[in-house]
């Protein structure tokens, strides 16, 4: 037998490799994994390095960090000590605000606030600065699935695209391929969001007679089918009118705005309501309005009522009823004959929405 | 003899062979595996290089334009219909950006079909159906639209869930949606539009069409489908693997329909429609000098914005089984008798065929015998001593039933042809009805009977066989106010339509003037619908009862509304060369008295608004200066 072996191991080898790839293959239709199983071997068993090197690098310049700043520290001892009275203050008021900002805390407290079930993910590697795309460390093994909402308390992340055993891949809000519905905070406009591949993502499909104001938060809406309604998204930097209809809307994503170490993976997501006021943690720049554009197009006769478009035969039959209610006559019934050259009293302006209270920023 | 001496070397060869055979190391053997292997390396070298001769020299451009579509995608870019105009260019129907979801077959997979339905609320067996139809039909690349007009919330699922990673098949594109005043105001006159029908795209009337279409179905929109409707662009685009759009290759933009301005003037139609309101029946209103129509509504109506895309089974069952056919336009399809609104018509024919002149009279005591039947009159107590004017004015049936005694079914049939009754008026809008005028010959034809006397008696107050659409009486009454001129009427202003000249019938000023001061009377002089007199305009018109059946069936069968007596009332005005003539039906109304006031809206709606649009324009004016 070994004789043989040796004799054509050419043969064989070939006929192994033939067998092996035939196997696979085999495995591969068998499992049915939307995500071929030589990039699941490789994406697990490249990731501990990858983490392992992340995990080397964040030590190495954090320590170079403490260092120059111990050094930097050494060095303004002397201004410190003239201002100690100040920094005292100053010192704690810094403490409290890291506190907060702890995002391992946060991220421990988050999920008990938050109605749909969830679970905590490191971000292990992440891709091409063009992909937007991340690795956390939590798979199918933990019950991870696709499209599953990616969070942390400021915001949305993402949604996990790819699902290994031990990890899974996240597209950004900020990726090109990133997408979800929106809802305004305070007059309840629906659009969608996309992301375009830099730090600002878009929302499309607002109409340019609806309001949408800067500064204003976004939430998701549900409508997506994916984020469940209530998560913030971020607040509206860019709101103006479109050529062709539509808005300009841009926004500012939330969840990425300080960093990305913790996530939270909504394994169940439950709607909640659009909260009155602004997340606790909005900390967003915002630019001052631009010049605003006329909207122009066959749209411009069309008037939105109540979010149904109308014509001028609408208005027209509105006014007349309006001369019939004022003048207390009824078409086509006997009585007074009207005076329809008289103009109506002006419709009556639509109840303003109760405005949300805006809590101290 | 074999040769001895060689004997041992053969078989010394014999066994050494023998043993390499054993050993496998038979060179023949060798030598023939060996040949064996190079055919097959030759075969399949073979096979590979007809495959690459397919791929790179036989079939090149076939498989680069199959590689090319995984990258370039072709969208349709569909134009804008032309919108619709009253007469003074105030928007009746008017477009709306809008997004449509189509179905990429090429990147079709079956098992998302349920899913994709189910999210969108889609009829998944329908959409099968269409997709085994387009399959069959048309090139594999086309992409169909399965959900027009879509939501916010659709957008955010389609572009939430798009790309390669979930449904790579669904393409979002912006197109354009109509916009029909709400409440179904107009419907019956602007139709609604739709996809093209398998029985259309059969029908003669259609082959400029294809599969896909949105045409116009019914109304203004199908007469002058060819007139709104654009030419669709086509753009190709780069995209990427996740079908996101990277470039724009070139772009075929769409051109728009043609904008088409009507002979409607909104504000009769806003007052005619509300004067409708919880109405059953119709209102037309239009200019005898022109034929153009300047208000035309039916009651019931529907609301054609529901009709937008494609109709829900559901709502198309609920309009489809309503008995009250809110559909019909009755304005140009309800034939109905006209009751007394036919007198003026019997008048003028007697007058011209001088079966009775100014000293004609008749005795009304409320009712008398005609060909051995009693025949009532509408007052119980009677007319008393009537002539031509009064019988007008007060309605009268036994001055007329006498005049139906002197006067031949076929010329009441001569004459309510001339005046346009019992044939299509020509309008412009599509499934117009004849209506009916009775004569022996049309007895003769339809029921193989010959007319009896008696009924011309009926006829001539406009009962028996004789039915006629508000339109018809409309124009009839218009031509006829105009002394025997009757021009055709229409709904298309701008594109200006090819008109026929004028029907001119010459009758006598003179006759014309007694019928119309007669008309004058039913409203200013005490008549019948004296309640509709309009201070400062001499508004004139004649009120008509119209019997469903007998007030005996309606007693003995309890048939109680459903066959209570039709109202009408055309009027018009002002009493010399009238500018406006305004037909209303008001179904099982009871007396024509109680469509007057209908008429009597729409003629100071005419007025008031043909005085403050110059005072509009001064002040616009004013303003801008």
């Amino acid at each position: 037998m070994e004789f043989t072996l040796s004799r054509y191991r050419n043969v064989t080898v070939l006929v192994l490799v033939l067998a092996a790839q035939l196997f696979l293959l085999a495995y591969q239709i068998k499992s049915r994994q939307d995500v071929r199983s030589i990039r699941v071997w490789a994406v697990t068993g490249v990731m501990p390095l990858t983490r392992l090197l992340d995990f080397l690098h964040d030590n190495t310049v954090g320590l170079i960090k403490g260092y120059s700043g111990l050094m930097e520290v050494k060095d303004k001892n002397k201004d410190l000590q003239a201002e100690v009275a100040k920094l005292k203050m100053e010192n704690n008021f810094l403490r409290t605000e890291l506190a907060t900002a702890d995002r391992a805390k946060v991220l421990a407290l988050f999920p008990s606030r938050l109605p749909s079930k969830s679970i905590a993910a490191h971000v292990t590697g992440r891709g091409s600065d063009s992909s937007k795309v991340v690795f956390v460390d939590r798979g199918s093994n933990d019950g991870v699935s696709k499209n599953l909402p990616v969070v942390t308390p400021d915001g949305v992340v993402g949604r996990i695209t790819g699902v290994y055993p031990d990890y899974s891949q996240v597209v950004l809000i900020t990726d090109i391929n990133f997408a979800a519905g929106v809802i305004s905070q305070k007059h309840r406009v629906h659009g969608t969001l996309k992301g375009q591949g830099n730090s600002v993502c878009t929302v499309d499909y607002i109409r340019n007679e609806e309001k949408v104001e800067v500064g204003e938060w976004l939430f998701t809406s549900g409508d997506d089918r994916i984020f469940p309604k209530g998560l913030p998204l971020g607040q509206v930097k860019l709101a103006r009118a479109g050529k062709m209809f539509f808005q300009e809307v841009q926004l500012v994503p939330s969840g990425l705005q300080l960093g990305l170490e913790e996530v939270l993976i909504l394994l169940e997501g439950v709607h909640q309501p659009i909260p009155d006021h602004a997340p606790p943690s909005a900390s967003a720049k915002l630019l001052p309005p631009p010049p605003a554009e006329g909207s122009d197009g066959p749209d411009s006769a069309r008037v939105i009522r109540g979010g149904v478009a109308t014509t001028d035969a609408d208005q027209v039959l509105d006014r007349y009823r309006r001369i019939g209610a004022a003048q207390g006559h009824a078409y086509g019934s006997g009585g007074g004959t009207p005076n329809f050259a008289i103009d109506p009293p002006p419709p009556r302006p639509p109840a303003a929405p109760p405005a949300p209270e805006t809590p101290p920023q | 003899m074999p040769d001895v001496a060689t004997l041992p070397a053969d078989q010394e060869r014999d066994k050494e062979h023998e043993v390499r055979k054993v050993l496998g190391e038979d060179p023949k053997a060798a030598a023939n595996r060996i040949a064996v292997f190079r055919y097959i390396c030759v075969a399949v070298f073979l096979y590979l290089l007809a495959g690459f001769w397919a791929l790179q020299i036989r079939d090149p451009d076939y498989y680069a334009e199959l590689a090319e579509k995984n990258y370039i995608r072709s969208q349709p870019l569909p134009a804008p219909r032309g919108r619709i105009l009253d007469r003074h260019g105030r928007i009746i129907v008017d477009n709306h950006s809008s997004f449509s979801l189509y179905l990429s077959r090429d990147n079709l997979k079956e098992d998302h079909l349920d899913a994709m339905c189910s999210a969108l609320d889609l009829d998944c067996a329908d959409l099968q159906e269409r997709l085994r139809r387009y399959d069959r039909t048309r090139a594999k690349y086309e992409a169909i639209n399965i959900k027009s007009d879509l939501t916010s919330a659709e957008l955010s699922f389609i572009e939430a869930h798009g790309g390669q990673d979930n449904f790579p098949e669904m393409e979002v594109i912006q197109t354009f949606r109509r916009i029909y005043p709400r409440g179904g105001a107009l419907a019956h006159v602007i139709g609604y539009t739709g996809e093209i029908s398998e029985g259309e795209l059969d029908s003669a009337d259609f082959v400029r069409y294809k599969r896909g279409d949105i045409i116009g179905k019914t109304g203004i929109e199908r007469q002058y489908n060819d007139v709104l409707m654009g030419v669709d662009g086509q753009r190709r685009v780069l995209v990427n693997n996740r079908n996101k759009i990277l470039k724009v290759i070139d772009h075929k933009g769409a051109a728009a329909g043609r904008d088409v301005r009507l002979t409607l003037d909104l504000d009769l139609q806003a007052v005619a429609e509300l004067a409708m309101t919880d109405r059953k029946g119709a209102v037309v209103a239009l200019d005898p000098r022109t034929g153009e129509i300047l208000a035309m509504v039916s009651r019931p109506t529907y609301d054609p914005n529901r009709f937008v895309g494609r109709i829900r089974a559901k709502d198309w069952s609920e309009i489809r089984d309503n008995l009250d056919y809110p559909m019909m336009n009755r304005a140009i399809q309800a034939q109905f008798a006209p009751g007394s609104t036919f007198k003026p018509i019997i008048a003028m024919a007697a007058l011209e065929e001088g079966i009775i002149d100014d000293r004609t009279t008749a005795t009304c005591t409320g009712g008398a015998m005609f060909y051995d039947r009693f025949f009532k009159c509408n007052l119980r107590s009677g007319h008393g001593y009537v002539g031509l004017n009064r019988a007008l004015v007060h309605s009268c049936n036994i001055f007329f039933h006498n005049i139906g005694m002197k006067i031949s079914i076929d010329k009441v049939a001569e004459y309510a042809e001339l005046a346009g009754l019992g044939k299509r008026t020509g309008i412009d809008l599509p499934a117009e009805s004849e209506g009916t005028v009775p004569s022996r010959r049309w007895k003769m034809r339809t029921q193989r009977q010959r007319w009896f006397s008696g009924e011309t008696v009926s006829v001539v107050i406009g009962q028996g066989a004789l039915t006629v659409t508000p339109l018809q009486l409309a124009h009839s009454i218009g031509g006829l106010i105009r002394a025997g001129e009757w021009h055709k009427p229409h709904l298309m202003l701008d594109p200006p339509p090819s008109l026929d000249p004028p029907r001119k019938a010459n009758w006598s000023p003179e006759n014309t003037s007694k019928v119309v001061n007669g008309m004058f009377g039913v409203v200013n002089q005490g008549g019948t619908a004296r309640g509709a007199a309009i201070a400062g305009i001499e508004f004139c018109g004649k009120t008509g009862t119209a019997q469903l059946a007998s007030n005996d069936l309606i007693r003995s069968r309890k048939l109680g509304l459903q066959l209570s007596d039709n109202a009408w009332f055309v009027g018009f005005a002002p009493r010399v060369n009238p500018e406006i003539v305004v037909v209303a039906l008001y179904e099982h109304g009871e007396h024509g008295d109680r469509a007057a006031p209908i008429v009597r809206d729409v003629v100071k709606a005419y007025f008031d608004s043909k005085h403050r649009r110059p005072q509009t324009l001064i002040a616009a004016a004013g303003a801008a200066r």
